[in-house]
């Protein structure tokens, strides 16, 4: 063989394959990206969502601390959004031709993981996510978003995930934007069950916190859209089927009525729209997620997912505050400095200009 | 009758070293109909199990038509792993 040609091919091997490797890592950036915009969208429309028909009368008629308001409204909001998430991406799995695949992977370990991953993940965390920010207001959105530190170090354990300092360094610096929007006070909805609603804040940052780790790594062998399909059908089931009635027991409220509940929230015209449109923003949200920290790996993947501790309120200002009309949502300053710190924090765990000279070395070695 | 992912990891423990090419070679048969069995979403999610420590990259070249072919093995350990999750033995 011509050595001319041969080191030719090698160096058109190196650098297509320098191209297909910064492609994959630009997607998996753009991939967890979406995850965050999706995330806010569909915090926006669920918060939009209790606004208006029948949530607006329940939230008049019931006061703010009580049973009902802190507990089965918000866990029927949550139920309802996943429900109908479910509804839209079985949608797209049969679209897709994916529904075969759907029944074989439940029947699967992965799959059987992906469940356990929802559960944690799906009823308990949304549930209190949704009495976090029913109770704390947007203030429970910066501490959920611990999750990201949670994840990356339980991928470190259970999967032997790169920890470096730099990425520890990297992760402080997104909590540390995240509490500084906390610390804003953003307006509105602060009330007293200020200390429940951080409470619960934080388990959900724990639950998603292992769910994205879990879920994460199962994706890599599940197909993403069948494995949040999954998801948010465990997700939906599971609030609506478990979580309501224990909370309704618990809180010594007739069973039937929450049902009555739900059926009114599934059939008010004015409010249901809102919901399928936070459905649909959850499940591009949760697939985005689970593929984004499969092809970035944990760290990265959920700290840029992280980064809605500022798309969501500002997304549930422009929706809610702006194009509703709805007082009480801007964005104080501080979130903005925090949003380019939150950045500074992203591109500290996912760029290493020492490790991206040392694989160029390592690539051209072995082509 | 296996999911497409599975399949593919399937693939790994019964072949020494492969690229995507010799993957959707042997699944064709089974798996053509199905609208994943594309050879960039294939790439990918080879990519994304090699991501995942579930099969090593181990080199690189070019095919008669200036392709890129990438070649994965999955080690020992690595087969057993893909074997518990997909609960075989092996």
């Amino acid at each position: 063989m011509d050595t001319s040609t041969s080191l030719g091919n090698r160096e058109l091997a190196v650098a297509k394959k320098r191209a297909l490797d910064a492609a994959y890592f630009r997607k998996g950036i753009a991939v967890a990206a979406l995850s965050s915009c999706m995330y806010a969208l569909y915090t926006a429309f669920v918060t939009a969502g209790q606004l208006f028909g029948v949530w607006a009368g329940w939230f008049d008629a019931f006061a703010p601390s009580g049973l009902l308001a802190v507990f089965i409204l918000p866990t029927i909001a949550s139920g309802v959004n996943d429900v109908l998430s479910a509804v839209w991406a079985t949608f797209f799995t049969a679209g897709q031709g994916k529904l075969a695949d759907l029944g074989r992977c439940i029947a699967s370990k992965p799959g059987v993981i992906v469940i356990a991953a929802a559960f944690i993940g799906g009823p308990i965390a949304s549930a209190a996510y949704v009495i976090a920010l029913s109770q704390a207001g947007t203030l429970a959105v910066p501490i959920a978003a611990l999750n990201p530190a949670i994840g990356a170090v339980l991928a470190r354990v259970l999967y032997r995930q790169p920890l470096s300092p730099r990425v520890v360094t990297g992760i402080v610096v997104c909590v540390v934007a995240g509490a500084m929007i906390g610390s804003a006070g953003l307006s509105g909805q602060a009330s007293s069950g200020m200390t429940l609603g951080l409470g619960l804040a934080l388990l959900a940052a724990l639950c998603w916190g292992v769910e994205g780790c879990v879920g994460g790594r199962a994706t890599c062998m599940i197909d993403p859209q069948i494995a949040i399909n999954i998801r948010q059908l465990v997700s939906g089931v599971g609030n609506l089927c478990l979580v309501l009635p224990a909370l309704t027991m618990a809180c010594g409220e007739p069973l039937g009525q929450s049902y009555v509940f739900v059926a009114q929230a599934l059939t008010d015209k004015s409010s249901v729209v809102f919901f399928a449109c936070s459905g649909f923003a959850a499940y591009f949200s949760f697939m985005s997620w689970y593929r984004a920290n499969s092809m970035c790996g944990t760290a990265l993947g959920m700290a840029i997912n992280g980064t809605y501790t500022f798309t969501a309120p500002l997304f549930t200002w422009i929706i809610v505050g702006l194009v509703l009309g709805f007082d009480g949502y801007a964005l104080p300053s501080v979130a903005w400095v925090a949003a380019v710190v939150n950045l500074v924090g992203i591109c500290l765990i996912a760029v290493n200009p020492l490790d991206m000279v040392k694989k160029d070395g390592d690539r051209d070695a072995s082509a | 009758m296996l999911p497409l992912n599975y399949a593919m990891l399937d693939y790994f423990v019964y072949h020494d070293e492969a690229c995507v090419d010799d993957v959707m070679a042997d699944l064709a048969a089974e798996y053509a109909s199905f609208a994943a069995f594309a050879r960039p979403r294939m790439q990918e999610a080879l990519m994304t199990a090699h991501k995942n420590g579930l099969i090593d990259e181990t080199r690189f070249d070019l095919d008669a038509e200036g392709e890129l072919r990438v070649y994965y093995r999955a080690s020992a350990e690595q087969r057993k792993v893909i074997g518990a999750y997909l609960g075989r033995s092996h």
